[in-house]
């Protein structure tokens, strides 16, 4: 046992994170799909900053209401540094793309 | 191979914190051409491959669905895995790893597993997990859709956890006269500082209830790292955000600390029928969600099988409750208008899920809606789906369930 960390030490050289019994858990990553245009480049920015895309497509399809109810839910519970303005175009973008304009039921 | 070490988060998630790891990620657009959310089904450590809603933070269902819940055990590898915030760490030493209890305490009390191990009496009960927003996509169906993660039936199952009572803990800390409440939280931290933490609070008399454990052990086993390895608390009869994952610190308060998720996220209208008008926005007094309501599932057959007439087959699922305990479940094949009870399987205790059976050997060919419903020994019973009470945030959904089969 004390070979193998010695080993691993050596190897990683990075620092003493490693100095321990077993390793860090090694966790996958998900290439969400984001459709592309409408300045999606802004929502890149800002809504992957705290969970993935995961979170915006297992909505479904949501009314502008909606997304904008969720916009300020991050904004104004969770923190999220948005600027209104880009606020605005991530609204656009998310009921152009996950949502519908009407507000009737589906 | 660059791009999976730069995505890993080997050692990074702790240098880098996860915030500034995010924003890095950004990743290429793809056209979503397919508007209808399918999640990949990927394996994380410890799990079989499961039905990844989010990777950051772990969204997992089981890729079995329906399936895994005709039995009272459901394993470890295949427990649904949910977490609130990105950064958890990817490594706990249990070398230095402590559960601290402080606060208004006579001896505040630093504890290693080991110590947890071999200081404490075990205490060991079965108990369903189930997350609050379970089920949740089915409000849609009668009413509006809700805020939140659109669960299936997948976000609970029901395992063995061994660990130490928590009144254990408290009585060797000695609570002072002064402490009201009881705060718990975990190693699961915000992105950002001002995203509130997520924390549970309850009163002491609650917290002294003997079957609340701080639990090390699922199933036989450490828990899984992804059901919050090394530690969780386990609050038989309670909606899972109140199982602190990771649990490192048993705060004991005098007075009580406003909580995010416990005041706002995770609530229902406070009123009698804990609803509102389907639709209506969240502007009404909450209280949070505790216990959990009487409710069953089928598991077997899957729906929109086709099943051959004349064959037996064994409509199977489990039913659960606050922890009154199942008294009995029914089951429907002419859309609720005549039931029979169903066979209630082997008692793995009040908190655990009851599995039960129904034989049934169709015999004449043509759609069927296959319905369950269960009553608690309270009277306690599952009310249908047009009844259900509606709520914003998508919780406690236990309608009556239905899986509609073919008899071919
Ligand atoms: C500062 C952190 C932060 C940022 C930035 C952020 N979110 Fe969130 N978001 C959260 C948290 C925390 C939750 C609740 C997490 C949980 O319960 O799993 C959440 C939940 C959600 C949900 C789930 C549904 C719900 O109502 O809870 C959606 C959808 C969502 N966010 C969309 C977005 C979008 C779109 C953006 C980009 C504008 C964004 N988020 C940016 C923190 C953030």
């Amino acid at each position: 046992m004390k070979k193998k960390l010695l080993l691993a030490t050596l190897l990683l050289s990075t620092s003493a994170l490693f100095a321990q019994v077993s390793k860090p858990i090694e966790m996958p990553y998900v290439e969400y799909p984001i459709a592309a245009g409408d300045h999606d480049e802004v929502v890149q920015q800002y809504c992957l900053i705290c969970h993935s895309f995961g979170y915006v497509l297992n909505q479904g399809k949501k009314s502008r209401p909606y997304w904008k109810g969720t916009i300020q839910k991050m904004v104004n519970e969770f923190k999220a540094p948005i600027p209104k303005e880009d606020q605005q175009t991530i609204i656009n973008y998310l009921v152009k793309h996950y949502g519908y304009e009407t507000s009737s039921e589906h | 191979m660059d791009k999976f070490s730069r995505r890993n988060f080997l050692g990074a998630g702790l240098l880098l914190g996860a915030s500034s790891l995010f924003a890095k990620e950004t990743t290429k657009a793809i056209v979503n051409k397919n508007p209808e959310f399918i999640p990949p089904v990927v394996a994380f450590p410890e799990k079989k491959p499961m039905k990844t809603i989010s990777d950051r933070p772990p969204l997992l269902a089981s890729n079995r669905g329906r399936e895994l819940f005709t039995e009272a055990i459901t394993p470890n590898d295949q427990f649904f895995v949910r977490w609130h915030l990105p950064d958890m760490p990817m490594y706990v030493d249990l070398n230095e790893f402590r559960l601290e209890v402080k606060g208004s305490v006579n001896t505040p009390l630093s504890l290693s597993i080991d110590d947890l191990k071999s200081k404490f009496e075990p205490a060991e009960i079965t108990a369903v997990l189930q997350c609050g927003g379970n089920s949740r996509k089915y409000y849609a169906v009668t009413g509006q859709a809700t805020h939140g993660v659109q669960w299936d039936h997948d976000a609970m199952g029901c395992a063995v956890w061994k660990g130490v009572r928590l009144k254990d803990l408290l009585t060797h800390a000695g609570v002072k006269d002064s402490a009201k409440w009881v705060g718990l939280n975990g190693l699961e931290k915000p992105a950002m500082e001002e995203t509130p933490d997520f924390f549970r609070e309850m009163e002491i008399k609650e917290a002294l209830e003997d079957q609340i454990i701080v639990a090390y052990s699922m199933n036989g086993e450490d828990l899984p790292y992804l059901n919050g390895f090394p530690l969780r608390l386990v609050i038989p009869g309670h909606f899972s955000d109140s199982w602190v994952k990771m649990l490192s610190e048993i705060m004991i308060m005098d007075e009580y600390r406003p909580s995010f998720f416990m005041d706002v996220a995770y609530t229902v209208p406070d009123n009698d029928c804990e609803c509102v008008i389907s639709g209506s926005d969240f502007e009404y007094k909450r209280k949070p969600i505790a216990a959990m309501k009487v409710k069953s599932v089928i598991g077997y057959p899957l729906p929109e099988s086709a099943i051959k007439k004349g064959s037996r087959i064994k409509i199977a699922g489990v039913a659960f409750d606050q922890g009154k305990g199942i008294k009995e479940v029914m089951i429907s094949l002419d859309n609720a208008k005549s039931w029979s009870a169903a066979k209630l399987g082997e008692d793995h205790g009040k908190f655990a899920f009851r599995p039960w059976s129904y034989d049934w050997e169709p015999k004449i060919k043509g759609e069927y809606t296959i319905m369950v419903r269960a009553i608690n020994r309270i009277g306690n019973i599952q009310p249908m789906p047009d009844e259900i009470g509606w709520n914003a945030g998508g919780y406690q959904y236990n309608a009556v369930d239905h899986v509609n089969v073919k008899i071919v």
